[in-house]
């Protein structure tokens, strides 16, 4: 036994506070502590999950109040899946940025891996908890903390990305607690399963009224469409690993609270085809919007949310094959887009807008960078024998047995239209001369090594999907037992 | 009888909620938007904490002289809940307040139409 779940929101927590402090005594530990403190969680996270892949999930009560009194933490084969896959792109997130602004001055370093830490804890708490105050907590925990990153260089026109984010999060917050109001007012109880077992009593008026506006404050942050406008300033404007943060870490427990929140705590009619639809429209529109764009980040930013929301069709189709299929979506996209980031941010490295004929002819120069940058690209699109292809396929089939022809016909269009805008990069890196005066910027050896760790890991799945499918069987099973779920919670033994 | 306590705080709040929105989505300058994002803020506690409001209850607290007035005591949920979304909303005014000092010294103006590079 290694620990129990709570270590996972409250060491992190605790680092994030203590940076500053121990900082004071050798300024290297500022950059170690959060590492050791993603190791530990991550190495935590699997021996946890693989313990609850066996005898059933940790549900832990904290300060002995027991469910559906006080706070509880919910270590499920989901939950479990979602943090171990959040801590492992923390680790590689910080190993990427262990010398970030190293030479330049010590503040801004200090600052970075405060918020952080302080980001991996709110989203490993939106994930585990199971009371929905704490959700809302959590939430705000993320946000402010991404909002602070956003304008995190004051040189770029950041200040602005941060504004139009915060704007959304705070309205956000606000139609969050008003859900949480009426929820509390019609059933007297904040604990997710007792909601959960409760909500049938519940008048239909107000469940529906607390049901939109729970899904408009998560929907900013699961990036659903209109809801997403912040995403793509985010992306573009944050540090560079910051944006691969956001696309493994923080929209992944969004999704998770959405999903928790339409297949457990609530029974209305018709929220899956809702979810099916607007994914949809997410997909669409972002894919289409990123094959206009002309800066490298804004494009991955775009093709980011058009995954979120195919993640969101997957899951609208409702049944297990859909819910297996958006769970190994949501794993591939946390791990190759952060890829797409990492070697992104190279290829444009010295460039001051980032433009996308800016990384012509970069493969002659920065050869394995622009290397994983094409494996990413060829993964996130779908071709096989990459990770990516199965999960396109698991939708496929996961459609097609719902007969959803037109759906499927949909999803197909515009993966080509995702084909077309990556391969015009990879185009531009191949096959196109340098431009005079650009200076390619050679990989450091710890950002080589997290895009080629990342890199394995595309082609491993690839050519054995079979090494993470037993696990995404027991996460989906999870997520539809909705009885199991509510059960494990209140039946808990003293 | 008609409560008309209960119906004049829940009338405020929503006010409150009302015309904080129409403060952060209609007026032009960032300063304007933030006051109105901590109207809705107030907006939401005050309707929140009225939930659990009883006429004539006591604290939730067993003392001598209360021990049978369970039944009367004001919901102290509500207040918990609300304790904590101030603190938050506090920290988030303070940083968007932060983050209009930036815009202005980036931009030169906080009026919120003449600042658009970021779109769409």
């Amino acid at each position: 036994m290694v620990g129990t779940p709570v270590l996972l929101v409250v060491i992190p927590l605790l680092a994030a506070f203590l940076i500053p402090l121990l900082g004071m005594i050798w300024k290297e530990l500022v950059r170690i502590i959060p590492g050791l403190v993603l190791l530990y969680m991550f190495i935590l996270s699997a021996t946890l999950l693989n313990q609850v892949l066996h005898t059933g999930p940790i549900v832990e009560v904290i300060a002995g109040w027991r469910p559906p009194l006080g706070i509880n933490l919910v270590f499920s084969p989901f939950s479990g899946f979602l943090v171990t896959l959040m801590t492992f792109i923390g680790l590689m997130v910080w190993i990427y940025s262990y010398r970030f602004k190293q030479n330049v001055d010590f503040e801004p370093a200090k600052k970075y891996f405060i918020l952080l830490m302080m980001l991996v804890t709110g989203s490993v708490g939106i994930v585990l908890t199971g009371d929905i105050f704490n959700l809302f907590v959590f939430i705000e925990i993320v946000g402010i903390s991404a909002y602070a990153l956003t304008a995190f260089y004051t040189e770029r026109n950041s200040a602005e990305a941060a504004f139009k984010y915060l704007f959304m999060g705070a309205l956000a917050s606000t139609f969050l607690l008003l859900a949480i109001m009426i929820i509390y007012t019609q059933l007297g109880t904040l604990n997710m399963a007792d909601i959960a077992s409760k909500m049938p009593e519940m008048n239909t008026t107000y469940k529906i009224t607390a049901l939109v506006f729970l899904l408009t404050a998560i929907g900013i942050e699961a990036e659903m469409f209109p809801l997403n406008g912040w995403a793509a300033d985010a992306y573009t404007e944050s540090p560079g690993p910051i944006g691969a943060a956001f696309a493994g870490i923080v929209a992944k427990a969004g999704v998770y609270a959405m999903v928790r929140i339409i297949f457990t705590l609530f029974d209305v009619e018709g929220t899956m085809q809702f979810m099916l639809y607007i994914g949809l429209i997410t997909l669409i529109v972002a894919e289409t919007t990123a094959l206009r764009q002309d800066r490298l980040k804004r494009m991955l930013a775009y093709s980011s949310i058009g995954q979120m929301g195919l993640i969101m069709v997957a899951f609208g189709i409702g049944t297990a094959e859909g819910v297996f299929a958006a769970l190994f979506l949501m794993f591939n996209h946390a791990i190759i887009k952060p890829l797409l980031f990492f070697s992104g941010s190279y290829l444009v490295y010295n460039s001051k807008d980032k433009f996308i004929h800016e990384t012509n002819g970069m493969g002659k120069h920065i050869p394995v960078t622009s290397i994983l940058f094409a494996l990413g690209a060829f993964a996130i699109v779908g071709l096989p024998p990459f990770a990516g292809f199965w999960s396109k396929l698991s939708i496929l089939t996961a459609a097609a047995d719902e007969n959803m022809i037109i759906i499927i016909a949909l999803i197909l269009i515009v993966s080509i239209v995702e084909l077309v805008y990556y391969l015009r990069v990879v185009n531009r890196i191949y096959f196109f001369k340098m431009a005079e005066g650009v200076e390619p910027k050679k990989p450091t050896f710890n950002a080589l090594f997290v895009m080629v760790t990342l890199g394995v890991i595309i082609l491993l799945v690839g050519f054995y999907p079979d090494a993470i499918t037993g696990v995404l069987h027991k996460a989906s099973g999870d997520l539809l037992d909705k009885t199991k779920y509510i059960q494990d919670v209140l039946s808990l033994n003293p | 009888m008609f409560k008309y306590i209960e119906f004049s705080i829940y009338g405020a709040s929503i006010l409150l909620i009302l015309i904080g929105l129409y403060g952060a989505l209609v007026k032009k300058s960032l300063i304007k938007i933030v006051i109105g994002l901590s109207i809705v803020d107030a907006g939401v506690h005050l309707i929140f904490v009225a939930m659990g409001y009883i006429r004539g209850g006591t604290a939730p607290i067993f003392s001598p002289g209360f021990e049978n007035d369970a039944s009367r005591m004001v919901d102290p949920i509500p207040q918990a809940l609300v304790l904590t979304a101030i603190v938050i909303g506090f920290a988030v005014t303070a940083v968007a307040l932060s983050l209009v000092i930036r815009l202005y010294k980036h931009h030169d103006t906080l009026r919120i139409d003449e600042i658009k590079n970021l779109k769409w």
